[in-house]
């Protein structure tokens, strides 16, 4: 009976799982995780500290039972993989045991950048990642007097973070590097559009300077800035963007000279299979097609994750099935805001900007090509303004009918705006 | 079995009712700033004059490979095994608009409570053998409840 090793459950190897059992894979499915929860959406964990949801919320697949009823498979939980060993196709565990595999499928996802900034117990240093992440910044927020925090990272898990510490009636600093909000997501204009917003609520904002290191007493930490600044605050958080965990499959270059082709992420081909046939690939540890581009890159969303699990699954049970990729797409609700990138900010380009009551919306155009779009105070339109973009960038037509023009006007985009996308009138 | 709410733009007469019955159906409070479930609108034909008018109906297309299911963090939505729609639970929806984002139909909204609000195929008279309530009162016949 044919034995398959998924290393890693979270999104991507969740959605193995189900797309093997689903497309008749009888065999054995032996899953390794180094935590003893079910996969966990580390979006969640935000919402989890601020209250939104209850901490089972944080685990939208339900119960490990629950799953393994519904997708039989041997879980190997609070079980670390150590290395893989590809001739002999075994992985080797934490505590040196060998077990074997015929085929094997990494999705270890990605961990939050903690960079080594100073000195100080870490007690009042904090990432956003994991369900421990959220518990243990949750027990301080609850047992401690909080009155101020230093955010670093003004990106989509930044924000949500300055948000529920705001919520709380705690005074928020937040800087990045960079000199702009989203500045993977974010055209200049709309970025400071969202820092004006955010100062009017009391929210400072110090971009465009990094951190260079932290000195953490008893009672509260301080921050020092590359400018010369220095910030004390009760808490500092870290959101400073992921790296991908590719260090399991890097490691099998020292058991046998194979390359596993590893950038920034493990390479993996439209079928999700790495640069060693047996060998698959999918969610934040791995790069999958950036349609863009044509490369392949990290593009750490949990729907790529869910479909990367889901086309390796389906190859893993003999079926077949390719990713057709994606592209930087973000949306993030905070306060009362809406924001929406889709596309690569930074092509240069013509800017077009357009408001109007629902919102902004604009875009970068070049030779009538379109390489990204903002939408900044509505969500309506979002889903068909990407898939639009999406065909465009594919060199297909965007398919704007009758219908989804007069839905897309309808959601209050501008008709100047859809022009320029390509739009019938 | 699977079941769709098809539309047929040529027996529409832009008369609304399907929307105002969605209204009645899901308690929608228009006053309130929701909007039905199910959008009607007109457009008019530029490049086409000839074509003059168009009037739809629009509202969840309750897609086979639904793209708004993967795309929820909180696994809010699912198909009904039943009929086939798309259905959902929003006990742990966060608000965070990632089903909209996902849909290329521009269907999922957001309910007064911050919550996702959407089209369900009006799953419970289906599942009671009545039609949704958008194709009930339509008078030509525009909507209808396909079995696929």
């Amino acid at each position: 009976m044919k034995k398959t090793a998924i290393i890693g459950f979270g999104c991507a190897g969740y959605h193995a799982l189900r797309a093997m059992r689903e497309n008749g894979y009888e065999g054995e499915i032996h899953v390794y995780a180094d935590v003893s929860h079910p996969p966990a959406n580390p979006m969640l964990t935000t919402y989890y500290v601020a209250g939104r949801i209850p901490y089972e919320g944080m685990f939208p697949f339900g119960s490990l039972a629950d799953l393994v009823r519904e997708y039989p498979a041997t879980l190997h939980m609070d079980t670390a993989v150590s290395r893989l060993d590809t001739s002999n196709r075994r992985v080797i565990l934490s505590d040196k045991t060998k077990e074997d595999y015929d085929q094997i499928l990494i999705a270890t996802g990605a961990r939050a950048v903690s960079p080594a900034l100073g000195k100080g117990g870490g007690n009042r240093r904090f990432v956003m990642r994991t369900a421990q992440d959220a518990q243990r910044l949750k027990k301080l927020l609850d047992e401690d007097n909080v009155s101020s925090a230093v955010v670093v990272g003004a990106s989509m898990v930044g924000i949500k973070v300055v948000e529920l510490l705001y919520d709380r009636g705690i005074s928020v600093i937040l800087t990045d590097l960079a000199p702009r909000m989203f500045p993977l997501a974010c055209m200049e204009e709309t970025a400071q559009e969202i820092r004006l917003d955010l100062e009017r609520r009391g929210i400072v904002t110090m971009l465009g300077s990094g951190v260079d290191k932290v000195e953490e007493y008893e009672q509260g930490i301080f921050t020092y800035l590359t400018d010369g600044r220095v910030l004390e605050s009760d808490l500092l958080v870290l959101c400073m963007g992921t790296r991908a965990n590719v260090e399991l499959v890097a490691n099998t270059h020292i058991i046998r000279k194979e390359p596993v082709k590893v950038n920034r992420g493990i390479v993996a081909d439209t079928h999700m299979q790495t640069t060693i046939p047996g060998i698959y690939a999918a969610g934040d540890c791995c790069e999958g097609l950036n349609i863009q581009t044509g490369t392949t890159a990290l593009i750490g969303l949990w729907a790529n994750a869910a479909e990367q699990g889901r086309v390796a699954g389906i190859n893993l049970a003999d079926g077949s099935a390719a990713y057709d990729g994606s592209l930087p797409s973000n949306i993030t609700h905070y306060f009362d805001v809406d924001f929406v990138g889709v596309g690569d900010p930074d092509i240069p380009g013509q800017r077009h900007v357009f408001h109007n009551s629902t919102g902004t919306y604009a875009l970068t155009e070049q030779e009538g090509r379109i390489s990204c779009i903002n939408l900044l105070g509505s969500y309506r339109s979002s889903g068909m303004l990407r898939q639009a973009l999406m065909k465009i960038i594919a060199g297909k037509d965007p398919e704007f009918g009758p219908d989804r023009w007069g839905l897309l006007l309808a959601s209050g985009v501008p008709e100047e705006f859809l022009k320029l996308m390509g739009g019938l009138l | 079995m699977s079941y769709k709410i098809t539309f047929d733009e040529t027996k529409c007469v832009a008369c609304g009712a399907c929307a105002i019955a969605c209204m009645d159906q899901n308690d929608i409070l228009v006053e309130e700033g929701q909007f039905p479930l199910r959008r009607t609108f007109t457009r008019e034909s530029r490049l086409h004059p000839e074509e003059k008018f168009g009037y739809y109906s629009h509202a969840c297309e309750h897609c086979d490979e639904a793209p708004c299911i993967p795309a929820c963090p909180s696994g809010c939505l699912f198909k009904d095994p039943e009929t086939g729609f798309t259905v959902f639970d929003t006990t742990n929806c966060i608000g965070c608009r990632s089903c909209a984002f996902a849909c290329p139909h521009g269907a999922p909204a957001m309910g007064l409570d911050g919550k996702m609000l959407k089209c369900d195929g009006c799953n419970q008279r289906v599942k009671a053998g009545m039609l949704p309530a958008c194709v009930a009162v339509c008078p030509f016949d525009a909507l209808a409840l396909v079995e696929e």
